[in-house]
């Protein structure tokens, strides 16, 4: 029992994890986490990327099991076999990337799979599933017309259908506390459907307790009876929201400072006067607005913000993924074609991609021929490629980088994750690149091979390669650029200079970004 | 939180007009056939010019009536398939051996078997079988329905050549055949039949749990699973409809021409494939529905009525069915749903 934030009433236990444990190959991803849910309240659930948020959510509604650890509903311990149990037990999830069906209208949307609650002789009856449509779309404040394909309409509408579905699957397996679970909802909101959302949220508290996830900090102080911090797979706090400060919060997500030199700060460089890429008012519709920077041999920059915020977007406009509305990027003086990233390649613009596997490697390709991939014209002999000199190159290459692979003939696809990146990062080496965008380089990385992808980036920017990062967290985000952008929703927000061993702490600069 | 897709007529059409005006075109617009009634439009207009008349003749519709019930019948199992995101190529194979088969059990000049009423229901479930194999085949085996189907069209049609060694069997007093060539106040049965068929799968589409399925899956497969649609099985089904589809098809066809042969499956499937893409039902699956296909059917026989009528060369008639296959795509692909696709 509890008091809340309204004070007024003491609320029942509905939802119960303790000391839930959960490891990957590798990675705790959560490690004895509790958490408790009661009755018509609204929990703020909070913590960096990789704290454990989704892995704990997956494990409340059943998609994965905990390796140890008690879950319990209404006090009874339950095994979930997957969502569609869980549901079934009053524990339903909106999911950021949204699961309804796009060809189907609202109607079809909201009873699918439960149509038998309606058929009369096999035949579904139009009438009545209006009407149970209509009372359950009534408490989530839609007016859409019922037949509307769920593709036409706006994310919030989608959003509501998903709530209201949940609410009406839990009154049909009579529950009656469901949790239901919202993942960043307002992310794709305007503003006015923000306040329209939480409104509507509060009303239902009536009838449900919600578990809300966002990064943004305010709304979560503003609209929740209580907050979880998570960090590193492990409970920080749980406090009432009354007396939250956002500082205090950010501080508890990011929490300790870190001592050693794990990015090799003693081997930035000054970055060159010269600027290798210039981008002048570049932008795309509805992700960013024009922006302008540059950066200078050996330079790294590093680009900071949400999903959404706009960056990877830059990136792939920069990259020649995308094709911007306005704007221009040179390269070494010369004006880069828009849009083909093949443009972008020759005037030596590199890519690391985030998905390596599927975009930044040819996995079923050799080590030596992904290596020497770029740079096959230098290979050649009398115009026909020489099996020579192309070993000669890739052997060169694996040693330079310490790739670990049997034999340069050894398929890519054999690799471990570090080994691959380094396969992609050398593979730019090889070539002439001046200027080299990395996505998230350390993802999926274990620790050693992190420190050997740092070396290799220090080296490229010795090389005197410009370089744009974007980082798994912001303490590697800090420790290896030598400037950082932070952009937020569409627009650079802010410009921090990042000088070796002087560098500005995660806590100063996360509310730039949240 | 209000949908924007709203049409607004006013300034463009009289006020007096513009109520009746939005509904019938609101009726148009959720019916989603209101593109193919155009084309039909179109398609008479051109060829009543070109012929003085005569293509809008009763006795020249009557002729397209009866020569779009088949390809209307074989386009209503086949765009089932489609709206999964599927493709069924199986329909000359299936519809070659379910006519030799017709024409070894029925009474023929070849043997002595007569099975009468009874081959009704063994050609349904013939095509039944080989719709059932592919929809093993693509859900269990996880092969796509492509190769699926191809490959089965040319295993039956071999099947078919070799059960009837090649040679073409007459048929002697088929029972249906005064069904199959009669017609009701100068409608052809052949076309009641295909209306028959067209309002139960529409309204199966419609009105029951089965069509919801469809269309969830046609949608986004791996999404309708996690909500609990039973998509292998639903499958299944589909393809084995559309094998029934084929068989009956096969057995009309055989009853109309009094004769059997593996022949007599050729040419089936482009007219089909054809039909389903200009009704209107996207290959990239989810949209369309039986009437779709089968007025799609009716468009493409009446184009081909037409150009007969006003004389084109019939090889420049075989391009120009090529030409509105690709134009009909290309205007009913769903590219939004294109771009998620690598």
């Amino acid at each position: 029992m509890q008091e809340t934030k309204n004070g007024s009433s003491t609320k029942e236990l509905v939802l119960e994890l303790r000391r839930i444990t959960k490891s990957y190959p590798g990675v705790i991803a959560l490690d004895g986490v509790n958490l408790a849910i009661y009755g018509n309240e609204i929990v703020g659930l909070v913590g960096e990327n990789g704290a454990g948020k989704s892995t704990l959510m997956k494990i409340l509604i059943g998609n994965v099991q905990p390796d140890q650890g008690s879950y319990q509903i209404n006090g009874q311990a339950v095994r979930l076999r997957d969502p569609a149990h869980a549901i079934r037990l009053g524990v339903g999830m909106v999911f950021q990337e949204g699961s309804l069906i796009p060809n189907l209208s609202i109607m079809e949307n909201l009873f699918l799979c439960h149509e038998t609650e309606f058929e009369r002789f096999g035949v579904l009856p139009k009438k009545a599933m209006r009407e149970a449509a209509r009372t359950a779309l009534a408490t989530v404040k839609v007016v859409e017309d019922l037949d509307t394909p769920v593709a036409d309409t706006s994310p919030a509408v989608r959003q509501m259908v998903e709530i209201a579905r949940l609410l009406w699957l839990s009154r049909l397996y009579h529950q009656k506390n469901p949790v239901l679970i919202l993942d960043e909802p307002t992310t794709v909101l305007t503003e006015q459907e923000r306040e329209t959302l939480f409104s509507i949220l509060h009303e239902i508290t009536k009838q449900a307790s919600i578990i809300l996830i966002s990064h943004r900090l305010q709304e979560i102080v503003e609209n929740s009876d209580r907050i979880v911090v998570l960090k590193d797979g492990k409970n920080v706090t749980d406090f009432s929201s009354e007396n939250a400060s956002i500082p205090e919060i950010e501080h508890l997500m990011v929490g300790h400072t870190f001592s050693a030199d794990r990015y090799r700060e003693n081997e930035q460089i000054e970055p060159g006067k010269e600027a290798v890429i210039k981008v002048e008012n570049l932008s795309k519709k509805q992700k960013f607005e024009p922006i302008s920077f540059t950066v200078g041999a050996g330079e790294i920059l590093s680009l900071v913000g949400l999903v959404g915020s706009g960056k990877e977007a830059l990136c792939r406009c920069i990259t020649g993924l995308e094709k911007p509305d306005s704007g221009s990027v040179t390269v070494g003086g010369k004006r880069v074609t828009a849009g083909f990233p093949s443009e972008a390649v020759r005037s030596g613009v590199g890519h690391v991609p985030v998905d390596r596997r599927n975009d930044g490697l040819a996995l079923g390709m050799t080590v030596a021929d992904n290596l020497n991939l770029l740079v096959l014209d230098q290979l050649k002999t009398a115009q026909l490629m020489s099996p020579i000199r192309e070993k000669r190159n890739a052997l060169d290459w694996i040693k330079e980088c310490r790739i670990k692979t049997p034999s340069p003939s050894t398929l890519c696809a054999n690799l471990s994750g570090g080994n691959q990146q380094k396969v992609v990062i050398a593979k730019w080496l090889t070539s002439q690149v001046r200027f080299l965008v990395l996505d998230h380089p350390t993802r999926g990385v274990d620790v050693g091979a992190k420190e050997e992808i740092y070396r290799l980036i220090r080296k490229l920017a010795s090389d005197g390669v410009g370089m744009i990062v974007m980082c798994d967290t912001l303490e590697e985000d800090i420790g290896l650029c030598s400037r950082m952008l932070i952009m937020k929703d569409g627009r650079l927000v802010r410009e921090i200079g990042c000088p070796p061993f002087r560098k500005p702490s995660p806590s100063e600069i996360i509310g730039s970004i949240v | 939180m209000r949908n924007e897709v709203t049409l607004n007529l006013r300034g463009q059409v009289p006020s007096w007009l513009a109520s009746p005006f939005k509904t019938l075109q609101q009726w148009l617009r959720a019916s989603g056939i209101s593109g193919q009634l155009l084309c039909l439009l179109l398609v008479a207009v051109v060829f009543t010019a070109g012929t003085q008349g005569k293509f809008l003749s009763w006795a020249n519709i009557q002729v397209i009536l009866n020569l779009a019930a088949i390809p209307a019948i074989i386009a209503i199992g086949l765009h089932q398939v489609v709206v999964l995101g599927g493709i069924d190529l199986s329909v000359e194979g299936v519809v070659a051996l379910c006519v030799v088969v017709v024409g070894l059990l029925a009474h023929n000049q070849f043997n002595s078997n007569n099975v009468g009423i009874w081959i009704v229901p063994i050609t349904l479930a013939l095509g039944g079988a080989a719709g059932l194999v592919n929809g093993l085949l693509n859900t269990k085996l996880k092969i796509p329905s492509f190769i699926t189907t191809l490959g089965m069209s040319w295993v039956l049609w071999g099947l078919a050549v070799f059960v009837s060694r090649g040679q073409t069997i007459p048929l002697v007093d088929n029972p249906l055949s005064g069904l199959i060539n009669g017609s009701v106040l100068g409608v052809p049965n052949l076309a009641l039949v295909a209306l028959a068929l067209l309002t139960a799968v529409q309204l199966a589409q419609d009105r029951t749990r089965f069509g919801r399925y469809l269309y969830a899956i046609g949608g986004d497969e791996v999404l309708s699973g996690q909500a609990g649609v039973k998509v292998d099985r639903t499958k299944i089904i589909v393809f084995t409809i559309a094998g029934m589809f084929y068989g009956l098809s096969a057995l009309f066809l055989a009853v109309k021409l009094n004769s059997a042969q593996a022949i007599t499956g050729n040419n089936l499937l482009f007219p089909a494939i054809t039909a389903v893409a200009v009704g209107g039902v996207a290959l990239t699956g989810g949209i369309g529905g039986a009437k779709n296909a089968a007025l799609g059917a009716l468009i493409v026989t009446a184009l081909n009525d037409g150009l007969i009528l006003v004389d084109v060369n019939p090889y420049a008639q075989e391009a120009v069915n090529g030409v509105v296959l690709v134009i009909a795509v290309a205007l009913t692909i769903d590219r939004k749903k294109l771009g998620f696709i690598k």
